[in-house]
Formats: structure tokens, C-alpha cells, sequence
């Protein structure tokens, strides 16, 4: 039975935390165990890359489209989608520091230009089962994976207003890559996989360097001190799944090329693999 | 291969972290609503203790609101925020689910002091409101809302616990650095910082101005705000300064709204 204790001028509920400060690192600790809890551990995170796969339209988007229609057909898989806004939030963003907001009013506007790839996609899914995710409707995922229904959820952190000063910098340094890394790690999902237009990871961005050489399969601990500067993934991302207990595998795949993101789904290696433990 | 379809920008082909990204924009950037007031009244230190301590630090922000001080009201958790985070803790649930958790106590706090200065023009605002600060502040009113930031399950874990680090104090101080305010008030139980617990230790010294970057280097056990705002501060591009007033000393309050350093002040 809680109880309620004064003696001090303040009214207090009986538990461990009662009248401790919250800033003591020792009190803090008592707090913590090496595991988390996994509300969804047999889920796959689908990320939809935006500039990467939305802006290049129908030719990207279509064949993409009817892999995951025939990846739905095995209704033991747990899929959910997000999706990245590309090259409209490029606008935003560029008008919004021009015009001189603060990070946390860019960091509002972004959302939307996702919302608008999530209900495009969602046109194209929805006759084969699928809807656009409400922010935090996490608690509804049994009943749509029940039914067959694929979630298609926005993937920039909700922030807001309230965005962190970014390390340097004007740009928000949570993005939509981090977002989704998020939403898996904190539900305890099975795996993420990131659809872009390159074939994973590279020390140096391939569009721009011939000689820019692909990670494989990586642990994470292997690749952070390596860590390129010019990443296709949220620098964010990667700092937060250092110190992240849940999420193990993370790959990243090239949408524009047929089959290797139902090869991905399937537990395959393809393109590049971290893995939070090393294999 | 297909082609992107592009809008060209100065952002365009860019990713969108790194500081690189962004050199080549004259970013000059704008206050929002740099004249408010944003004020947090703690959980523990102020709701938890009731009337005794309510009414009086309420008067006083009902009298800086009639000289014409705009003031928005952050509540903190307390007790409750404590006992849920305590039994989410032993389920092993993670900090984001904690986070979300922890967003509930200090709305109930808000909603209380709403109730209260509801006769003075109190205005309950949840985050998606807030673009509704201007009117509100117009209309003469005190806007209250969560000090929690909307962060819930996207909040980060932090190594060695399961609590949010972004919890109230955070969120004044994020409020504050939105709105282009300079300072940031935090109405607490204590007359500021002080080197240790002063509530367990009688003979903790006060602190009545300090750098963040020092507090930081003095690896107290104990600080009176969230440590992840100390790391913010000294890269905060408005918000430079914390103040830390002691509500349950008449008068306090309201000096830290006209704008005398009472308490302790930590800056960047």
C-alpha cells in the first residue's frame, strides 16, 4: 500500500525516489538494471527515405510500392513504415534560417512535409491495408498487425518548439533518422531498415567520391570510431544507440534496386548491417 | 538511374545534419517573444507543499502581472512524478515510455494552478497551444502549461539511469530559449544553489552566482536544476541565464520579475 508522508511542510508518496533529488547521480542509478523492457520485439521498422526514394517519384516509388504489397502477403510479418519528407523540408529549412528562426521553430515546421509523403504512400498501400500512424498511437500497432494493416508513421521526432541548441550550428540535430531509430529502440523492435539510393554506408558520400568505399556488416562499436563525417544516417542516431539497450540490428539498403529490401525484411545481410553487438 | 525531382534551395542535395550543411546561409537569427517571463513553480518544493506555499508565490505573479510583466507558468512534477517513475523503474520499462509517463503529474500541477488563477486570467495551455502565447499574453492573461517538453517516447536513454534527463526544468529552460527570452526564473523551496543538499546538510554553502561551465566542474552530488540544462546553457543562443528564487520568501518573487537577481543565478 502506497503512503503518504509529511513532517517537512510537503505532502510525499511513499517510494524509492520519495524526497530525493533527481539530479543525484546515485539516486539515479538505483533506477536503472541492464535490461529494457521490449513491447514489440518481432517488429520491422521500414524507413522510406524522402529525398532518396519520394523525390525521385513514381519510377522510385512504384516498384518499391509492389514489393512491400507482396512482403504484406505473409501476414506473420510485423511491419512499420516511416517516412522522411526530402527535399521540400530542404526548402523549409533554407527559408526558415534565411528568415532567421530559431531552431525549435524549424523544428516544428518539418513534420509536415513528412505528412505529406506518409499520405502519398498511404494512397498507394491503402487498398492493400494500410493507414497513416497518429503521432504516439503506438498502443493501436496489435490491433492493425491483427488486421493486416501496415502503420505508415511521420519520422521526425516530435521536439518542437522545444529543440535542443544543436552542438554548432543552426540545424536541429534531432532528424527524422534518429526519430525513427527512436520509435524502435523505445518499443523494443526487432530490427530497422533504412531504403535510400545508395547501396548502405560509405566512409565518404558516393555521389561525390568514386572512391568511396561500402561498410558490410559492422558492429557498432567497430564503426563509431570511424564514423563518417558526411553520414547518410543522423549523427544523432548513432549517439543515441550507443547508450540504447534494445535495438541490435540496423541495415541500410538501395531502394532502386529490386529485391533487397524484401531480402533485408527476411533477415538477410544486404547492403550494410550494424549490429549493436558484434556477430 | 531516375532523378530526383528537386526544389532548388540553398539546402537542396544537402543532408540535413552537420554543421556543413548550413555554411554557406547568413543565418541572422530572430527573438520570437524575448520581453516574457517564463517561470517554472516546482513540484516538490512548491505544489507538493499546498496552500501554505501556493497562494502567496500565486499573489505575487498576479501582482507582476498587473504592472504589465508577461508571465507564462511552467508547472513541475513532484512527489507523484517520483512514485510513477519509481514503479516504471522496477518494470524496466525504458525511458521513453518514462518520459511519457512523466508528462502527466505536471499538466495536473498546471491544471490546479489554472483553477486558481483562473479569476486572474489563468489559461491552460497544452505544447500544441503554444503558438496561442501572443493572444493569451495580449489579452492580459497568465498562461500555465507542463514544464515537461513534448519529448515522451522519443526521449533519449542516458547511461546509468532510467530516468528522462529532459523533465521540467528542461523545459523552462527550452521555452525560454525558444521565445529569445534572456533568462529563465525557477521558483524552488531553496534560496538558490548551494554546494550541497541544504535540506540534508545544514551547513551547505550558498552559491549566489556561478557559471555553468564551474558547477559543471565542481561535481556536486546534488544541483538545483537538471543537469542536461547546464550542458545547453553555455551553447544557448538567447537563454544565457537561470534564476532560482526562493518562493516561500515574501517578496522574492516579484523582484526576480522586476528583475533583481535575487536567489542565484547560473549563466553561460
Amino acid at each position: 500500500m502506497s503512503e503518504l508522508v509529511g513532517g517537512d511542510g510537503r505532502i510525499h508518496i511513499h517510494s524509492r525516489l520519495m524526497r530525493e533529488s533527481l539530479q543525484d547521480p546515485r539516486v539515479l542509478a538505483q533506477t536503472d538494471s541492464q535490461r529494457d523492457l521490449r513491447v514489440f520485439p518481432d517488429v520491422t521498422l521500414i524507413s522510406i527515405g524522402g529525398q532518396s526514394i519520394f523525390d525521385r517519384g513514381r519510377a522510385a516509388l512504384v516498384p518499391l510500392v509492389d514489393e512491400l504489397i507482396e512482403l504484406k502477403r505473409d501476414r506473420a510479418l510485423k511491419l512499420v513504415i516511416g517516412v522522411g519528407g526530402g527535399t521540400r523540408v530542404r526548402h523549409t529549412v533554407s527559408i526558415a534560417l534565411d528568415l532567421g528562426l530559431p531552431v525549435g521553430g524549424i523544428a516544428q515546421l518539418v513534420g509536415a512535409m513528412e505528412e505529406l509523403n506518409a499520405i502519398l504512400l498511404n494512397a498507394l498501400l491503402a487498398p492493400h491495408g494500410s493507414i497513416p500512424m497518429q503521432r504516439e498511437h503506438f498502443w493501436d500497432l496489435p490491433l492493425y498487425f491483427d488486421a493486416g494493416i501496415t502503420p505508415i508513421a511521420i519520422s521526425v521526432p516530435p521536439y518542437h518548439f522545444w529543440e535542443p541548441p544543436p552542438d554548432a550550428g543552426p540545424l536541429p540535430m534531432h532528424g527524422s533518422d534518429f526519430g525513427l531509430f527512436q520509435l524502435a529502440e523505445v518499443l523494443g523492435m526487432k530490427q530497422v531498415i533504412y531504403v535510400k539510393d545508395e547501396d548502405g554506408l560509405y566512409d565518404k558520400d558516393p555521389k561525390h567520391h568514386r572512391d568511396a568505399r561500402r561498410f558490410g556488416a559492422i558492429a557498432l562499436d567497430e564503426l563509431m570510431p570511424q564514423l563518417p563525417a558526411d553520414n547518410i544516417l543522423d549523427a544523432a542516431l548513432y549517439h543515441a544507440w550507443v547508450r540504447a539497450r534494445n535495438l541490435q540490428r540496423i541495415s541500410i539498403v538501395n531502394g532502386l534496386v529490386p529485391g533487397q529490401l524484401t531480402r533485408a525484411v527476411r533477415g538477410e545481410d544486404v547492403g550494410t548491417v550494424i549490429t549493436k553487438r558484434a556477430a | 538511374m531516375t532523378e530526383r525531382l528537386t526544389i532548388t534551395s540553398a539546402l537542396s542535395g544537402a543532408t540535413l545534419t552537420g554543421p556543413g550543411a548550413t555554411a554557406t546561409i547568413d543565418y541572422r537569427p530572430t527573438a520570437v517573444m524575448p520581453d516574457v517571463k517564463v517561470v517554472k513553480i516546482g513540484g516538490q518544493s512548491v505544489l507538493d507543499r499546498g496552500r501554505a506555499a501556493v497562494f502567496p508565490i500565486l499573489e505575487e505573479i498576479v501582482e507582476a502581472r498587473r504592472r504589465g510583466i508577461q508571465v507564462v507558468l511552467l508547472a513541475g512534477g513532484g512527489t507523484r512524478a517520483r512514485h510513477i517513475y519509481s514503479v516504471a523503474s522496477e518494470l524496466e520499462l525504458p525511458t521513453g515510455v518514462i518520459a511519457s509517463l512523466g508528462k502527466y503529474i505536471p499538466m495536473q500541477n498546471a491544471r490546479m494552478l489554472q483553477m486558481l488563477l483562473a479569476k486572474h486570467g489563468g489559461v491552460f495551455m497544452l505544447p500544441d497551444d503554444f503558438e496561442k502565447l501572443p493572444l493569451y499574453l495580449q489579452m492580459g492573461c497568465i498562461p500555465v502549461m507542463s514544464g515537461m517538453p513534448p519529448f515522451g517516447y522519443w526521449e533519449k536513454r542516458e547511461p546509468d539511469t532510467r530516468i528522462p534527463q529532459h523533465r521540467t526544468d528542461a523545459g523552462v529552460f527550452l521555452s525560454a530559449e525558444f521565445l529569445g527570452a534572456r533568462r529563465g526564473l525557477f521558483i524552488k523551496d531553496e534560496d538558490g544553489l548551494y554546494d550541497d543538499d541544504p535540506k540534508k546538510n545544514p551547513a551547505a554553502i550558498h552559491i549566489p552566482r556561478i557559471t555553468a561551465a564551474e558547477l559543471i566542474a565542481r561535481g556536486l552530488p546534488d544541483v538545483v536544476v537538471e543537469r542536461v540544462v547546464l550542458d545547453y546553457l553555455p551553447r544557448a543562443r538567447w537563454c544565457k541565464e537561470l534564476q532560482i528564487v526562493n518562493g516561500l520568501r515574501p517578496g522574492h518573487v516579484l523582484a526576480a520579475l522586476q528583475g533583481a537577481d535575487t536567489g542565484s543565478i547560473i549563466h553561460a
